[in-house]
């Protein structure tokens, strides 16, 4: 099935990016209407209204019984002009997300062009065909509608259903969490470093190393190395550390964070779209997430929200995946030894020979 | 950007600033909210999985039961004494064969029966002695028998305080030790819930304090913006 809100909101996201328009010769000859006037027009007859039902109900002349309609009817006008900012601060908030480097391109896509049009960005003028009413209802909440080419039928929001998303803590689009940032923290959380090698703003100082406590060690109490091959004849010991020693402390933590994040299941399912889902690297994802991402692989918030419990497991695997790959590996492979002597580059047949012997005096072979 | 959104939304550059403001505001204040709601989560997750406290006094066990009462083999060793009648019956012999002996010499003799009488009186007499030595005998076991039987009371009282002390100190010391397991696990169970507690109070004051902030921001850019809605306003409702 053809994933449309990907499909668009890349486009949408190449098209404001890319700067193209300022090279087509016709929009830049012409003029351009972002006059859409959303509170002079949806206020224009509002005065008119009001009088009527001042006087309806000043004379007496009420359609209903008591003036109760006709006094809802002001209540509703005079509250609407503060109903209206809050709408348009709460919408102009929500929309502005899509415009976020790590934005999910699963979100509906009329938000993104929504957001283009709010924001005047070329091409999302009157004069191309788009517009949009603010309309105040006679059950005195209001709504919003979006029309023209990059929608296919009006987008519609009413002030009463964002409100009852944001006060339920959800949200119209969703922003994705910053996993890089939430990682790098995790690195810290894990147990794995030393207090001293963390930094007083909470991060990892460079040159950070796992304690050694989770390094390999021979029985008399010496680095058990790994012997790597620099070429040329030439070698060098790196640390061996006890990667399942290290698992075991840091998956709790891991399975902390993904409950955290499991608080808010659109979260995961951005986060998931955005970085999880294809265990990229971390130089990768940059390039990702201006791509496809997940792809075919991605979860649809209409579809799959609530999140089933297959795809929360799955969920904290490949995330616990994506943290041992691209955040943890790096200082689990590679680490020079912290014996200086030991640090040295050597003669790699010398060092094999070594070894060897050693093998054979420790085993009583000779 | 005010300035397009302002022809875009319709009304001044400064409700448009509000409305802008506003937004970003709410934005961070939703943001701050969540933010707390994962930092609840995460932390309930880190306490259901962080390893269970021990009591290491747990497996002390009350070892009163391996003192065991003794006093059951206690006897008075004076409670079966006999009586020696041997020697008073030898005796009661004796004196009956001097007798027989002493009453041929009277009749080979011929003495008479005031001689006799005589004799009967004194081996009656010498009976008498023997059954006295045997009251005597008597009493003086039943004496020693006594006073076993009081030894033997003060043994089992000795036995019973030495049984009730045994369980009285291990009572104690069993009381003891759960008091201090208890106290070490309630030490541990506080320390790390302080701790935890610190550190929800301290990321949770942070995040509601960002909301507060964010409402705060939100709150200065609207009413800006309603100053600024005065046009509106007096149009709409003058």
């Amino acid at each position: 099935m053809e994933n449309k809100n990907l499909f668009q909101n890349l486009y949408l996201k190449q098209f404001n990016e890319s700067n193209a328009i300022a090279y087509n010769e016709r929009f830049v000859s012409g003029s351009s209407d972002y006059n859409f006037q959303l509170l002079d027009n949806a206020y224009r007859n509002a005065g008119r209204t009001y009088a009527k039902l001042k006087i309806a109900i000043e004379t007496n002349n009420c359609m209903s019984e008591d003036c109760a309609l006709e006094l809802t009817g002001i209540k509703n006008l005079e509250e609407s002009p503060q109903a209206s900012l809050d709408f348009l601060s709460s919408l102009v908030a929500e929309l502005s997300v899509t415009e976020e480097s790590s934005f999910d391109p699963n979100n509906n896509y009329k938000y993104t062009a929504a957001n283009s049009l709010m924001n005047g960005r070329p091409g999302f003028s009157k004069t191309d065909g788009y517009q949009a009413y603010l309309d105040l209802l006679p059950d005195g909440s209001q709504q919003i509608v979006f029309l023209g080419p990059a929608f296919e039928t009006p987008l519609v929001i009413n002030n009463a259903a964002l409100n009852a998303l944001l006060e339920s803590d959800t949200s119209l689009v969703v922003s994705t969490p910053d996993i890089n940032k939430d990682m790098l923290r995790l690195l810290t959380e894990v147990g794995l470093f030393a207090q001293e090698m963390i930094s007083e703003n909470g991060e990892l100082a460079s040159g950070a190393k796992i304690s050694e406590e989770y390094v390999m060690m021979n029985p008399d109490g010496s680095f058990d190395y790994e012997i790597i091959d620099l070429g040329n004849g030439k070698g060098r010991n790196v640390l061996k550390y006890d990667l399942e020693k290290i698992e075991k402390k840091v998956t709790p933590f891991i399975n902390a964070e993904v409950a955290g994040l499991m608080s808010s299941e659109q979260d995961v399912i951005a986060a998931w779209n955005v970085y999880i889902s294809k265990d990229t690297s971390v130089e990768e994802d940059a390039q990702m997430a201006q791509n496809a991402n997940a792809g075919d692989t991605s979860w649809i918030y209409e579809l799959d929200l609530p999140l089933q419990q297959d795809k929360k497991v799955l969920f904290e695997s490949k995330y616990k995946e994506y943290f041992m790959n691209n955040y943890l590996k790096q200082f689990t492979t590679n680490q020079l030894p912290t014996v200086k002597e030991d640090a040295a580059v050597f003669d790699l047949a010398e060092a094999k020979k070594a070894k060897a012997q050693k093998f054979l005096d420790d085993n009583d072979l000779n | 950007m005010v300035g397009l959104t302002s022809a875009i939304i319709g009304g001044g550059a400064s409700i448009i600033g509000g409305l802008i403001g506003g937004g970003a505001a709410k934005k961070r204040a939703a943001a701050a909210a969540r933010e707390t709601g994962r930092l609840k989560r995460k932390l309930s997750s880190l306490e259901n999985s962080r390893q269970a406290i021990i009591n290491p006094y747990a497996g002390a066990s009350n070892l009163s039961d391996l003192a065991t009462d003794l006093s059951d083999r206690i006897s008075n060793p004076m409670a079966n004494l006999s009586v020696a009648t041997k020697a008073a019956e030898m005796k009661v012999e004796q004196s009956d064969i001097a007798l027989a002996n002493t009453l041929d010499t009277i009749r080979a003799t011929g003495g008479g029966a005031g001689g006799a009488t005589a004799l009967a009186q004194a081996a009656l007499q010498a009976k008498q002695g023997v059954s006295a030595s045997i009251e005597q005998q008597e009493k003086s076991n039943e004496d020693k028998r006594a006073a076993g039987e009081a030894q033997m009371e003060q043994a089992k009282l000795a036995e019973a305080k030495r049984q009730q002390g045994i369980q009285i100190s291990e009572g104690q010391r069993m009381q003891g030790l759960d008091a201090a397991g208890k106290q070490f696990v309630f030490g541990q169970r506080e320390n790390r819930e302080m701790q935890e507690l610190d550190r929800t109070a301290s990321l949770l004051g942070a995040s509601r304090a960002a909301a507060a902030q964010a409402s705060s921001d939100q709150t200065s850019a609207l009413t800006g913006t309603i100053g600024a809605l005065g046009s509106i306003g007096q149009k709409l409702f003058s």
